[in-house]
């Protein structure tokens, strides 16, 4: 059970100002978890930081045929994020 | 960390009811004696500038409902430093008791719940 301390859930797309005030907010030991518009990130993932774990909602991605430009997001299903979610200490809804 | 929650409040006034409604919700848990303190980032800022003269639009100023802030027991009422540059406002030109943070997100961090404006 990897410990995570603060785990971010963000569901805005990457223009929403949101979602620039949520990446700025990520810091050493925290996870980021991309569900619904935020997917989208995988298809520009680039300027996260280095060292922060990137999660992805499954079937947010390959609703959005996504599938198979996300190799550095880990793919989650439902499950799976539950389990992240379980997993935090703090938990932040973008 | 003691249960507090922190309301945040990125949408400028006006344009839209997200920010309105998140108001609301502070007030709510306020009455109802939770710990819970807002927070203004990006334009969401321009919620706490002075002498808001709202009649041509028709709609009630914030600046009076946020004048019930304390009223109600929200414990502070917070502006990010970067958007307050951004958008030029200055403690002289702000509703009085706003107390501005260099680190916003430090400052969700500290929080045990946060909620977004919409």
């Amino acid at each position: 059970m990897t410990h995570i301390h603060v785990l971010h859930i963000l569901n805005k797309a990457p223009s929403h100002p949101r979602s620039v005030e949520c990446l700025s907010a990520l810091m050493p030991g925290d996870t980021l978890l991309l569900i619904e518009n935020a997917v989208l990130a995988v298809a520009s993932l680039n300027e996260y930081r280095a060292g922060i774990p990137v999660f992805a909602l499954a079937p947010d991605v390959i609703a959005r045929g996504l599938g198979e430009c996300s190799e550095n997001t880990t793919l989650v299903d439902f499950a799976a994020m539950v389990d992240l979610t379980a997993q935090a200490q703090q938990i932040i809804s973008w | 960390m003691s249960k507090s929650t922190l309301i945040v409040i990125d949408q400028p006034p006006y344009g839209a009811w997200a920010g309105r409604e998140a108001l609301d919700m502070a007030f709510s848990l306020a009455a109802f004696d939770q710990r819970v303190s807002l927070l203004f980032m990006g334009a969401g800022v321009n919620w706490l500038r002075k002498s808001q003269e709202t009649s041509e639009i028709e709609q009630k100023s914030v600046e009076k409902n946020l004048s019930a802030a304390p009223v109600f027991g929200v414990e502070k009422l917070y502006a990010d430093a970067a958007a307050c540059d951004q958008y030029s406002l200055f403690p002289e030109s702000m509703i009085a008791g706003v107390v501005i943070t260099e680190s916003s997100s430090e400052l969700i961090r500290q929080h045990s719940h946060t909620a977004f404006a919409g």
